[in-house]
């Protein structure tokens, strides 16, 4: 599982469960802190279509963090000011660094959980789609029409 | 312009503050920052986007404690956000994969993806809904969950954007990809002429009324006439930054809701015509700030006589704390700038009733 999955999945989930997948690593391991939970900023860079030139839209709250397990580090990085959902993600990382993370089947049900809640919330907008008739013979009703006119 | 210090006032200065906690005491109830942030989001919204900073527990908490106040909850978050450090920038957010909660096209009726309403007040009657006041949130709540649990899953598929087709067409200008650094205004100020970048943070970040009103000016004649929107879209997009032991992996740090908008313009193409494009991204669902940023952007672009076409106008008088924050200090103490301006006119009044006689 690569890193963007990994931690899609962590940030995506609720502070009690990522504690629980950290307790099971704190049981056999103990971490060394080597940066203490703390809130920094993230600067948000865009890409803009109109001219794929490059902007900053504004900046985001983030908790970092940093662990070691036996010579592996981990890393969190996580919006928001959640001290504790932070430092266990570190240690989670370290663990999956150092091999020794047993809780992928769990990572993968809480992936499918969060996946299934996006795509229901995906169907109620979808209900939304609409298809308009336009009332004006003359005006273009769709793109391939306005581009046929264009010809 | 003079100021002059002046001294005292502590204790009472110390009263009013404590008055303010009055001012917010007029009932046992309480308004709960969980609250605000999900019931009043379109106005956390506005001011993460004027802030500039992406937090809307940190916004619900700022309008709480100055009772509701806009720009004091800018100023509060803008003030928070300076003690931090910032240890981060994202990789280059794709806009394209947006997962879309409402995408709507003012140009064609039928677009790629499909139009998608999303939550919108646009349809609904302006009536006050009396009812609303004896609402039970856990009930609302309760239903919505219940509606939730109902749907049939759908796959998350990204909206094409209307405007690569056209573009595909040669009908709007392209460009190569621009990877030069942007210029932050957060930490370098404006200078003029200012690159894009600078435009496009200013105005994101720029006092929705300002801009809607710029926007409105050139509507009306002050400016290009009537822009089309060719296709606005609201949805989350995810930040990702690299992962610090490993450059050539990125690690997802949450998602954001983001209001873009693509507005087009008939513009002259040596002797025929093309579409120019003005565009608008801001924090949050605001339709009509992320509209106003793209007509505004098309209108900086053209140039001309109009104050949306003057570069330091628009860029230079929209920051919400800037802003207010001048016209606030008419409130301090102009003691000895008033005195001269005082014995200025009384000068005048003498010499002109001296002329009279």
């Amino acid at each position: 599982m690569d890193k963007k999955r990994l931690t899609r999945i962590l940030a995506k989930a609720d502070r009690q469960e990522v504690a629980a997948m950290a307790a099971d690593i704190l049981k056999t391991y103990r971490p060394v802190i080597l940066k203490e939970p703390g809130k920094t900023l993230a600067m948000i860079k865009m890409r803009e279509p109109v001219k794929q030139s490059l902007f900053y839209i504004g900046e985001v709250i983030v908790s970092e963090a940093v662990v070691e397990i036996d010579g592996a580090r981990g890393v969190a990085v996580v919006m928001g000011d959640d001290s504790e959902k932070t430092l266990d993600m570190a240690i989670i990382d370290a663990a999956v660094n150092k091999g020794v993370f047993t809780g992928m089947e769990t990572l993968l049900a809480l992936e499918k959980g969060q996946n299934d809640m996006v795509m229901r919330e995906n169907a109620m907008h979808l209900k939304t789609m609409v298809s308009f008739e336009s009332m004006d013979q003359e005006a273009p009703d769709d793109l391939n029409a306005f581009k046929k006119a264009q010809l | 312009m003079a100021y002059v210090a002046v001294s005292g006032g502590k204790e009472a200065i110390g009263e009013s503050i404590r008055l303010l906690d009055f001012y917010r005491s007029g009932t046992d109830k309480d308004v709960e920052v969980e609250a605000v942030e999900n019931k009043l989001s379109l106005l956390v919204d506005r001011i993460m986007s004027e802030a500039g900073l992406y937090s809307k527990t940190y916004a619900a908490l700022a309008l709480k404690q100055c009772e509701g106040s806009l720009e004091e909850a800018v100023f509060l978050l803008r003030a928070y956000r300076s003690t931090l450090t910032r240890n981060y920038y994202t990789d280059t957010v794709d806009t394209g994969a947006m997962r879309v909660v409402r995408r709507i096209s003012a140009a064609f009726k039928d677009i790629t993806g499909g139009q998608i309403l999303g939550a919108t007040y646009d349809y609904t009657h302006r009536l006050i809904n009396f009812d609303m006041d004896g609402e039970s949130p856990a009930e609302l709540r309760r239903r919505m969950t219940a509606a939730l649990s109902a749907q049939a899953p759908e796959e998350v598929v990204p909206c094409p954007r209307l405007s690569d087709e056209l573009r595909k067409e040669g009908l709007i200008d392209s460009f190569d990809e621009d990877n030069r650094s942007p210029r932050d205004v957060t930490v370098k100020m404006l200078e003029f002429p200012a690159g894009r970048s600078a435009r496009l943070q200013t105005l994101s970040r720029a006092d929705a009324g300002f801009i809607s009103g710029l926007a409105y000016s050139a509507l009306r004649g002050f400016g290009q006439v009537h822009p089309t929107v060719g296709e606005l879209r609201c949805g989350y997009v995810e930040l990702y930054v690299s992962y610090l032991p490993d450059e050539n992996e990125s690690i997802f740090i949450g998602e954001i809701l983001i209001t873009e908008v693509e507005c087009f313009n008939a513009a002259d193409d040596k002797d025929r015509l093309k579409l120019a494009v003005g565009y608008g991204a801001v924090f949050g669902r605001n339709e009509n700030k992320a509209i106003s940023m793209a007509v505004i952007d098309r209108e900086l672009d053209s140039g001309g006589p109009y104050p949306t076409q003057d570069e330091e106008f628009v860029l230079t008088h929209g920051d919400s704390l800037e802003m207010n924050g001048f016209i606030s200090h008419l409130k301090l103490p102009h003691y000895v700038t008033f005195q001269s301006k005082l014995d200025s006119v009384r000068k005048t009044r003498v010499a002109g009733n001296e002329r009279k006689l």
